[in-house]
């Protein structure tokens, strides 16, 4: 259990206020997306993994390691808070090799290191410029900079890719990806759901301080049962294929396409559904292309938790 | 492991001295500092200006201190003249039935003034010009009541409580606590941070006003005067200084981790150093300013005017030997240093309720 993280009935008040209640989760290595809304617990849950704030109840265990020990969490975690402010006065590189320096790297070390985090987020020629008049892309890239510098094994970002252009998003979720792939773990916290869709792993959902649901998405979404799963088909004789598929008994509801070139099917059990579809595609019909239409982080925040903020 | 603390003990000095020295909240630390300076180096200057015009007047109508001295009291205008000679200045009062004429003579270091009604000699008036015991026991009373208790004092609050409080209100703190570094050697870094600045201001400032208000003594006099133990106050003074800028710092260090607002616990402490002389002599022990008057190497005059009633509630604590004053400063700034660091284990980063 000691490549996990593991939180055990953790819950946090601010007063009488709810930061995150009961939460029980073991995190595996990869890319884990927590997604909810504004005051959904996010941050709490992140500044729980490292030991920003401490759990009112239940306890913490990243890597076997508690968040109460920063002296030996931060060796193996690099967390990118969501604060913009910064030490005054200093330099892109002062900000990272002081951090290095703090770790206990030596004064070569340092610099090297510091110059090739600096360089992993492309901001080489601003490195020596004052952060204060960095741009808000910028700043995210220093702090992304100074959670990665030391190489934890854990890797902690609350809303990373705001304010980045669309190329360093890209190279910035390839970062992600490259660590992840390298057996470690990557938390992130967005808004941005069509990106959680297509970087992570798995996802936490979290609405009013609660996990609503945790796991991989497909797996989330088959384990929802009350809300059918949505398949688009294109193809060529679509009034067919829309009689023969609601022949099925796990099927809901078809919808044809105005085009008539497709249709829009419901299942209860996409697995059923699909081996059907095979044998249909035997039968004559011509079918173009078969795609799951909510299968994603998307529907999931939509059905679980709600559709007002599902379109952020 | 513990050489590891030490070299991040030195780092958080490092990254902390360029905020405490020159950041631009903390210019008042400054001021307060050296506004004694400025007076002692005011009067100083003006106690030269007044010797060298009792000089010029000592010139024009010269006259030695010996027979300036041998003038008694109910000696006639006639014979005061005979003896010392027409004064630098005469003021002449009159009254319905009564004359006085007041005959002002200098040495050209003291100003004696004689008062004569109706030409008899009633009054001398010797002003003596300033010496360096005299000087000492000034600066001993502006050094314990206004040097230690309010400039010092104010400038702990505002280097110490802005060690943590103030990152708070930055929003900045999270940096050191995003590190590998154990809260309290973080605590204990800044601690030794604001110790620096503050030794470093005050010390300068102390030495400064010393040298300001020896500034209107010959070179002999000051040469002899260091020579018979002088060097002793000097130093005394600078470990005084040095000792408080330790006692108060790890009190407001304190007080920034403890609450949110150091100022209402910064005028707790105010007031309870302040009341330090009307404590029973078990809680006096329980203050900072205590063990720091009890190593000051001049003891400061108490006040002339304090009401009699007011005298009788001040309870007399014998000062302790330097050594037990040292060790019972320690103590309480180890104590209080636990506590903060105990506090600073705790430490949430909460900045929207900061």
């Amino acid at each position: 259990m000691n490549d996990r993280i593991v939180l055990d009935n953790v819950s946090r008040f601010y007063g009488e206020v709810l930061g995150v209640n009961r939460v029980t989760l073991s995190v595996p290595p990869g890319i884990t997306s927590l997604v909810g809304p504004n005051g959904s617990g996010k941050t709490t849950l992140m500044n729980l993994i490292t030991g920003l704030v401490r759990p009112t109840r239940g306890s913490i265990q990243v890597l076997g390691i508690s968040p109460t020990d920063p002296e030996k969490l931060f060796r193996v975690c690099g967390y990118a808070t969501q604060f913009d402010s910064f030490p005054r006065g200093m330099t892109g590189f002062e900000f990272i090799s002081s951090y290095l320096r703090l770790s206990g790297m030596s004064h070569d070390d340092c610099q090297r290191t510091t110059a090739f985090a600096i360089g992993r987020v492309n901001l080489g020629e601003a490195a020596h410029r004052k952060i204060a008049g960095y741009s808000k892309g910028m700043r995210q890239r220093i702090k992304l900079a100074q959670a990665i510098a030391h190489d934890p094994r854990v890797l902690v970002l609350d809303e990373p890719l705001n304010g980045l252009d669309p190329l360093v998003r890209a190279e910035t979720i390839a970062l992600f990806r490259e660590f992840a792939a390298e057996g470690r773990h990557v938390i992130v916290s967005s808004h941005i759901l069509h990106e959680v869709d297509t970087i992570s792993d798995q996802v936490i959902l979290l609405s009013n301080g609660y996990v609503v649901a945790e796991g991989k998405i497909h797996g989330v979404r088959e384990e929802m049962r009350e809300h059918p799963m949505q398949v688009i088909i294109r193809c060529t004789r679509a009034n067919l294929l829309a009689s023969r598929v609601f022949e099925q008994d796990h099927v809901v509801e078809v919808r044809l396409h105005a085009d008539g070139g497709g249709l829009l099917v419901k299942t209860r059990d996409a697995d059923r559904f699909y081996k059907a579809l095979n044998h249909l595609a035997l039968d004559g019909v011509g079918i173009e292309s078969v795609a799951p239409a909510d299968d994603n982080v998307n529907s999931l925040y939509e059905y679980l938790i709600g559709g007002e903020e599902s379109t952020r | 492991m513990t050489g590891q603390w030490f070299s991040q003990i030195g780092l958080v000095i490092r990254l902390e001295m360029r905020k405490t020295f020159f950041s631009r909240r903390g210019l008042w630390v400054y001021l307060l500092a050296l506004a004694p300076v400025l007076i002692f180096l005011g009067h100083s200057l003006s106690e030269i200006s007044n010797r060298k015009e009792r000089q010029e007047m000592n010139a024009a109508h010269p006259v030695s201190t010996e027979a300036l001295r041998s003038i008694q009291r109910g000696a006639s205008l006639e014979e005061v003249i005979e003896k010392v000679g027409e004064p630098f200045n005469k003021v002449e009062f009159h009254r319905p039935n009564i004359n006085i004429d007041v005959y002002q003579y200098t040495d050209g270091e003291s100003v004696f003034q004689f008062q004569f009604q109706d030409s008899h000699l009633r009054a001398i008036n010797e002003q003596d010009r300033d010496t360096i015991p005299k000087d000492s026991l000034i600066f001993a009373g502006v050094f314990q009541f206004f040097y230690l208790r309010l400039a010092i004092f104010f400038g702990c609050v505002g280097v110490f409580t802005n060690l943590f409080r103030g990152e708070m209100l930055d929003k900045s703190l999270h940096f050191y606590l995003l590190t590998p570094i154990r809260r309290e050697i973080l605590a204990i870094g800044k601690y030794l941070a604001g110790l620096i600045a503050t030794v470093t201001i005050f010390c300068t400032s102390t030495f400064l006003q010393l040298a300001a208000l020896s500034l209107h003594f010959t070179g002999s006099e000051v040469s002899d005067y260091l020579a018979g133990g002088g060097w002793g106050h000097v130093a005394s003074y600078l470990g005084v200084t040095a000792a408080a800028c330790l006692g108060y710092g790890s009190i407001f260090l304190a007080a920034g981790l403890l609450f949110k607002n150091p100022i209402i616990p910064a005028a707790t402490v105010l007031v309870w150093e302040g009341m330090n002389m009307f404590l029973p002599a078990a809680l006096k022990k329980v203050s900072v300013i205590f063990y720091l008057q009890s190593l000051s190497p001049v003891v400061a005059p108490p006040d002339a005017k304090m009401p009699v009633l007011e005298k009788l509630l001040v309870t007399a604590a014998e000062p302790v030997p330097a050594a037990w004053a040292v060790l019972g400063l320690l103590t309480l700034t180890i104590l209080v240093l636990a506590i903060a660091a105990r506090k600073a284990r705790k430490l949430e980063i909460n900045y929207s309720t900061d």
